[in-house]
């Protein structure tokens, strides 16, 4: 074993350097290979920067700039070599906004427009002037203009929520409207019919000038006192309207606190779990009063308020009454916490809401998954932020979005089914922070975070099913059925020829972006590259345990975009397995991979397939064993009677009707044969049998048995 | 998930009412008229379904069959000749909370009626239609109506009626936006009941056609079909009617019909002969005009004065300026 083979050894085992040879990875600017095209994102066409549309509540209120441009081009550039021109000019415009966004310019896309219209040189140039105005004729949605900086998830959220929040305040400024017009419309009725709305004062009002000389309106108002006054709405009720009134109006001002109008957000607005809280227990009292009043309210507009069932329901109307449903009128709280800043009573807030059934959507900011444990134990980072996410689906209440920012474009329709969702919400978003990003920019931060299944994307939607088929979803992760996602890569060897290899971009190579581990990389020179030393995705791909023999490494690039092997030691090997082994669970939750868990008593559904054959059979048997009434007897196929009123009208205590109106002999006693056998004759579906006499000595019995003949 | 208060407690107090109490007067009908077995059949779906009365409306017309609302103690307007489709239509739109039923015959629907008929197909509002089909103006005590077979007799025709019979079947399948018809005969009750249960859970215009036995002037006609049960045509499907064991014993002559399949529907409505009874159509999908119009700024005291005001203002006199 050559002394280079035994350095990587010693190196990949224990950490340290023992040779000149391998290089400390710090400083040397690496980033994984699969990294390394995506230098300069303003030259790229992706989802960012996004537009945040205002006054939409769906889906189109965040949109991508690529994709509206698109839709631009659609529109105003015919396909062929003619478009061409408007193509470029319109796609240089993009990249400018771009640019000028990841520059951390802020504005609408409107001023990012112009700005960049400028810039680009169109006011000089008449060709793409003109491009770029036709562009703009085109009807277009404006909005705010945000790149994917550590600041987006927070912005992002926010926009949506406000538009729901909008929106569910007009919806509830509808309903209260509702509410109180048909409460007064009660109130109103009552006063028409009463003495006081009969006077000849409001007669006279009610019919309004240019015929009031027509009416003797005193005259008019005695001849209503006949009827006018009568019944009137009782006390009670009287009062529980004009309470549950008050009480509406009241609200409807939208001057509380508790119920706002749009400019009233604010309130609803937090920047920890521990402050959302006391404000919703603040607020309960004056929700609790609402709610009631609305129940009241429609119970008495449908008229099924009764006093006494009610009433007593009423009296004790606490926090227990109060259901999902009822709050889904009243404004969501948002919270936004740092995952830093969850300790200890913020943690145990955090829970509370999410294990309740009130309507908090919490946002946590998740910077940083590779913390150092506290105890140094040889574990390596762990991944502790990132199961945030799997903890709240295991309170099962909570709606729960796990994301990473570069991925929220993607997201956003769960993002506000999540907003939108009756219950307490959860997204985890990972931004990365700046400090340990190294050069990466925090686009490609997030998303080498959610490929290397270290914060991976899911879904929990606890209102989908009944099971977790239904309710978790993973389907959002690059590749989700691989254990790493599998790219190509492409590189130019010392022979100038293209290379290229299918990469897997593993847990390792996210903790290779992060300078604070570069002490567990080490750079392998070019003339000690050899065969022992295997790409760490091949390692990986095993099955088996760490410790497999191969020394793992991983493509990366440094600052001249010169391709370097990097060694990474055993720590990192068993953070990768432990990630995968997160991650396999999270397929199996997801059913990807078919690792569902294996039915219990395959025996079971056999033994029950077995046995619900015999009571069909069972019951068969009963139907034929079942004697039929001997024709002896008279008798009526009840089911079958029209309800024609032939028979009761001959003899109606002998034949009588059935709850469903149907006939039937009551009393066989209450009439003669002849009664019988009439009936029969004129029934008009002949379903009466006379069967055959019970008096043999009734007169004309022989001509009756012939006419009961064809009946029996 | 949960459901509102309210609705909780609306629910913890359910009025249970029995046949007896959705009878209105004594039905004045001739025995053995069809009509008699219609109205258990609607009272039997009250009750099953707790309707309550308030919130229930019969419509007619005129005619023996438009009697009904008057049986039934629920809300009932007994309108004029030919227009109990409009008023239904209008109930529907003003009052949205209540059940429309509508009663009308072959006259009244399809002879006087008939513009009204083809529109209310089209608008599909949500209301159940019942035709008391009994081939005869009865009321005016025996002429002949659109659907009398060629060569009946009546008073107004005495030489026999020489037009073939409408098919009311076929003319409603016939329009744009249908979306539920179906047949029944009044004398299998428990059919009647199935389809007219169909019907009022069907969310649109349900159009139910009832052969119906006149035994005052017409009471031969229907008999062969009333005495051999081979003669009718039970229309069968997991989407359409399911038939209990006891009536399948006695009509055997069944057919499995998907209610969505339109073209096979308009071809057995057409071949006449056996009678089919059961769904023939049926589209889920067709949207009602009530939903489609719905107007939603709220009524209030408040829109109704700013609109009139408005009004007025447009008719509003300046003093003019003196000249001078």
């Amino acid at each position: 074993m050559g002394p280079e083979l035994q350095a990587h050894i010693a190196f990949h085992l224990t950490g340290k350097r023992m040779s000149a040879g391998l290089q400390a990875a710090g400083g040397l600017h690496l980033r994984p290979g699969l990294l390394a095209r995506y230098g300069d994102l303003t030259r790229l066409r992706y989802d960012f920067p996004l537009v945040l549309v205002a006054d939409r509540a769906d889906q189109t209120s965040i949109q991508s700039l690529s994709a509206l441009v698109n839709k631009i081009l659609q529109d105003i550039a015919p396909r062929g070599i003619e478009g061409e021109a408007t193509r470029r000019h319109l796609l240089r415009l993009e990249r400018e906004i771009r640019t000028l966004a990841a520059n951390g310019e802020t504005g609408t896309l409107s001023r990012l427009w112009d700005l960049a219209a400028k810039r680009i040189g169109a006011p000089d140039d008449s060709a793409l002037a003109g491009s770029l105005s036709r562009a703009r004729a085109v009807p277009q949605v404006d909005g705010e203009v945000v790149d994917c900086t550590y600041r987006l998830p927070a912005q992002l959220v926010t926009h949506a929520w406000t538009a729901l929040q909008q929106r569910k305040a007009k919806r509830r400024s509808l309903e209260f409207k509702r509410l109180i017009v048909r409460l007064s419309d009660i109130l109103q009725a009552d006063f028409i019919r009463s003495r006081a709305g009969t006077s000849a004062a409001r007669l006279k009002a009610s019919v309004g000038t240019g015929m009031e000389g027509a009416f003797d309106f005193e005259a008019l108002s005695n001849a209503l006192a006949q009827v006018s006054g009568k019944d009137p709405l009782p006390a009670g009720r009287r009062q529980r309207v004009q309470q549950a009134l008050a009480v509406l109006i009241a609200r409807r001002s939208g001057t509380q606190a508790d119920i706002g109008g749009p400019d009233d957000l604010q309130s609803c607005a937090f920047a920890n779990c521990r402050d959302a809280l006391a404000a919703f227990r603040d607020r309960l009292p004056k929700i609790i009063e609402l709610v009631k009043a609305m129940a009241i309210a429609e119970l008495e507009i449908e008229g099924r308020y009764v006093e006494a069932t009610h009433d007593p329901f009423f009296a004790d109307f606490d926090e227990g009454s109060v259901g999902t449903k009822d709050l889904s009128l009243l404004p969501d709280y948002l919270v936004f916490i740092g995952s830093e800043s969850l300790h200890g009573p913020e943690n145990a807030g955090l829970m509370e809401i999410l294990a309740s059934e009130m309507p908090f959507k919490v946002v946590v900011q998740v910077s940083d998954v590779l913390e150092e444990p506290a105890l140094r134990a040889h574990l390596g980072p762990v991944a502790t932020a990132a199961q945030l996410g799997k903890m709240a689906m295991g309170l099962g209440n909570a709606y729960v979005v796990q994301s990473c920012s570069s991925h929220l474009y993607q997201a956003r329709g769960r993002i506000l089914a999540g907003l939108a969702h009756a219950g307490p919400a959860l997204f985890s978003v990972f931004s990365g922070s700046a400090r340990h990003a190294g050069m990466l920019p925090p686009y490609l931060l997030a998303a080498a975070a959610m490929q290397s299944r270290a914060f991976p994307a899911f879904t929990y939607d606890p209102a989908a099913g009944p099971d977790w088929a239904t309710r978790f979803a993973i389907d959002g992760n690059p590749q989700p059925e691989a254990d790493w996602p599998v790219h190509e890569f492409a590189y130019e060897d010392e022979a100038h020829q293209r290379v290229t290899e299918q990469l897997a971009f593993t847990f390792v190579d996210f903790i290779a972006c992060d300078p604070r581990h570069a002490g567990h990389f080490a750079v392998v020179p070019r003339a000690e590259w050899n065969g022992s030393i295997v790409p760490i995705g091949s390692c990986l791909k095993s099955d088996s345990s760490p410790g497999g023999g191969a020394i793992p490494y991983l493509h990366m690039v440094d600052g001249d975009h010169v391709l370097r092997r990097t060694l990474a030691d055993e720590k990192m090997l068993s953070a990768a397995y432990r990630c995968r082994e997160m991650w396999h669970g999270l397929q199996e939750l997801g059913g990807v991979r078919g690792f569902r868990a294996r039915p219990v008593t395959p025996a079971a559904p056999a033994a029950v397939a077995d046995s619900t054959p015999a009571a069909p059979a069972t019951k068969a048997v009963a139907e034929e064993a079942e004697p039929e009434p001997r024709s002896d007897d008279p008798h009526i196929d009840t089911p079958r009677c029209t309800t024609c009123n032939e028979c009761t009208n001959i003899n109606n205590r002998m034949f009588a009707y059935d709850a469903n109106k149907q006939a039937y002999i009551a009393d066989i006693n209450a009439g003669t044969y002849r009664e019988l056998v009439e009936a029969a004759e004129s029934c008009q579906v002949a379903i009466i049998h006379p069967g055959k006499p019970r008096d043999q000595d009734e007169p004309g019995i022989a001509e009756l048995l012939k006419r009961a003949e064809p009946f029996l | 998930m949960t459901t509102r208060a309210h609705e909780c407690l609306m629910r913890m107090y359910e009025e249970e009412h029995d046949l007896e109490s959705y009878q209105g007067s004594i039905p004045r009908w001739c025995s053995g008229c069809g009509d008699n077995a219609v109205l258990a059949a609607v009272q039997r779906l009250c009750r099953d379904e707790k309707l309550r009365p308030e919130k229930t409306v019969f419509v007619s017309g005129i005619g023996c069959s438009s009697r009904l609302p008057h049986y039934m103690k629920t809300y009932g307007f007994h309108g004029i000749h030919g227009r109990a489709l409009p008023i239904a239509e209008g109930i529907r739109l003003a009052r949205p909370d209540l059940h429309v039923f509508v009663n009308t015959g072959d006259g009244d629907c399809c002879s006087i009626g008939a513009a009204h008929w083809i529109h209310a197909i089209r608008y599909n509002m949500d209301v159940t239609v019942m035709v008391h089909d009994n081939q005869i103006y009865g009321l005016t005590k025996m002429q002949a109506s659109p659907t009398s077979p060629r060569g009946l007799r009546s008073k107004t025709t005495p030489r026999g009626a020489c037009l073939e019979a409408l098919n009311p079947l076929t003319v409603t399948l016939g329009i744009q936006n249908v979306s539920f018809v179906a047949q029944a005969v009044d004398w299998i009750p428990e059919l009647i009941y199935d389809i007219l249960s169909r019907a009022f859970h069907h969310k649109g215009c349900s159009f139910v056609r009832i052969v119906q036995r006149c035994p005052e002037f017409l009471p031969e006609l229907l008999d062969p079909w009333l005495h051999d049960p081979n003669r009718i045509l039970l229309l069968t499907h997991e989407k359409g009617l399911q038939v209990s064991a006891a009536l399948g014993k006695v009509y055997k002559n069944q057919l499995e019909h998907d209610p969505t399949d339109l073209d096979r529907a308009r071809a057995i409505a057409s071949a006449g002969d056996p009678m089919p009874v059961g769904i023939l159509y049926q589209n889920r999908a067709v949207p009602r005009y009530e939903e489609m119009r719905a107007i939603t700024p709220l009524r209030t005291p408040e829109l109704i004065q700013r609109g009139l005001e408005t009004e007025f203002d447009k008719f509003t006199v300046w003093p003019r300026e003196p000249a001078d």
